[in-house]
């Protein structure tokens, strides 16, 4: 809960409000670094420049489920069309699945309410990371009188999405090109420390 | 997780009870070191931690499928696996989620559909009921040149514009 006083009630001159503006702003939690992305505005682009992409940052915290599972789903729809990430994600039967679609559908709004996109098609997905979240330690009981201490997790799903189609995977390196470099490197090989 | 064991298993406190006679046989028990502070039966002489190999003890170290062998000869890791590694085991592609390559649109309501599962937009409409309820009552198929018999009295009948096969005897 942040407080700013407006200190009226403290001028030397005549005026002779008490502290009459307390101004009590309560922002939901701290914001994280992520959120606070959507936040920078860039100056207007000169009539020269290529157009830049919009770029929509989202992200749910403190999900129930493991960090290590759900990044195998970000894995998934990394660098997808968000249309192509959805259709994975709803024939997906793991349970962060839907969660991750619920986000992406979350975004998908945000980015033609807020940020100017006029496609709502027109989205990719740049970035798509998993995080911990907090842990809580819990007994758990084992038999014989035994007991472990276990973990119950939870995970942060980031994603970033940019106007524009998604960009295309760069082309796998052939045997022949590998082969081209060794003998290439083998060529431009000199005599160093000499004359 | 850690488990801590808060009374003592009999078969250790039977390990311990032997080694402990071993000791003061003079002959070596076949481990060492099993000492905690937890067991009440931890032996007073502390200080030879790992007792040295005496020459004829070799006899003794192949405890054979004893009890001995049966509870502490267990499989367990050497050395703590680096991240490195326990990455290149959990990233491995046969471990990442496969792209699916099957997944079409319903040419009825336009949703997203597996090419060989029904649609389940338009199986829960179905279920749902509304227009699509149909009566229960039995159909029969009536080809070319049939007529509906008595026996075809309450039932749906469906018309074919073509022969009938041969497979599809009428009753």
């Amino acid at each position: 809960m942040e407080l700013s006083l407006c200190e009226s009630g403290w001028f030397a001159a005549g005026s002779a409000f008490p502290l009459s503006c307390i101004h009590t702003s309560t922002s939901l939690q701290k914001l994280g670094k992520w959120e606070k992305k959507n936040r920078i505005v860039y100056p207007p682009q000169l009539p020269g420049e290529p157009r830049r992409p919009a770029e929509i940052y989202h992200c749910r915290r403190e999900i129930k489920y493991s960090k290590d599972k759900m990044w195998y789903l970000a894995k998934l729809i990394k660098g997808m069309s968000i249309d192509q990430a959805l259709a994975q994600l709803e024939f997906n039967d793991k349970k962060g699945a839907k969660i991750i679609k619920e986000v992406l559908l979350e975004a998908q709004e945000m980015a033609v309410r807020n940020h100017n996109v006029e496609f709502k098609s027109n989205l990719h997905i740049a970035e798509s990371l998993a995080g911990k979240g907090h842990y809580t330690k819990r007994i758990r009981l084992h038999g014989k009188g035994m007991f472990g201490i276990m973990k119950i997790v939870k995970c942060h799903y980031f994603v970033k999405l940019v106007e524009g189609p998604p960009p295309l995977p760069e082309p796998r390196k052939t045997g022949f090109d590998q082969a081209k470099e060794y003998v290439q490197q083998l060529r431009s090989r000199t005599l160093v420390h000499t004359l | 997780m850690v488990v801590v064991v808060l009374h003592m298993m009999p078969p250790i406190r039977h390990l311990l009870q032997r080694c402990w006679q071993r000791l003061e046989r003079g002959l070596l028990p076949a481990v060492c070191g099993v000492q905690s502070p937890l067991w009440g039966l931890a032996p007073a002489v502390q200080a030879p931690a790992c007792l040295p190999e005496p020459a004829a003890g070799t006899a003794e170290s192949g405890e054979g499928p004893g009890f001995l062998g049966g509870v502490l000869w267990m499989a367990a890791p050497k050395k703590r696996r680096s991240i490195e590694v326990n990455r290149c085991r959990r990233r491995n592609p046969s471990k990442l989620i496969p792209v699916k390559r099957n997944i079409d649109v319903c040419p009825e309501c336009g949703n997203l559909k597996l090419k060989h599962v029904l649609c389940g937009y338009c199986y829960a409409k179905v279920k749902e009921g509304g227009a699509f309820n149909a009566p229960t009552v039995e159909s029969v198929v009536l080809y070319d040149g049939e007529k509906p018999t008595e026996k075809d009295e309450g039932k749906r009948i469906i018309e074919r514009a073509r022969k009938r096969p041969s497979w599809f005897i009428r009753n």
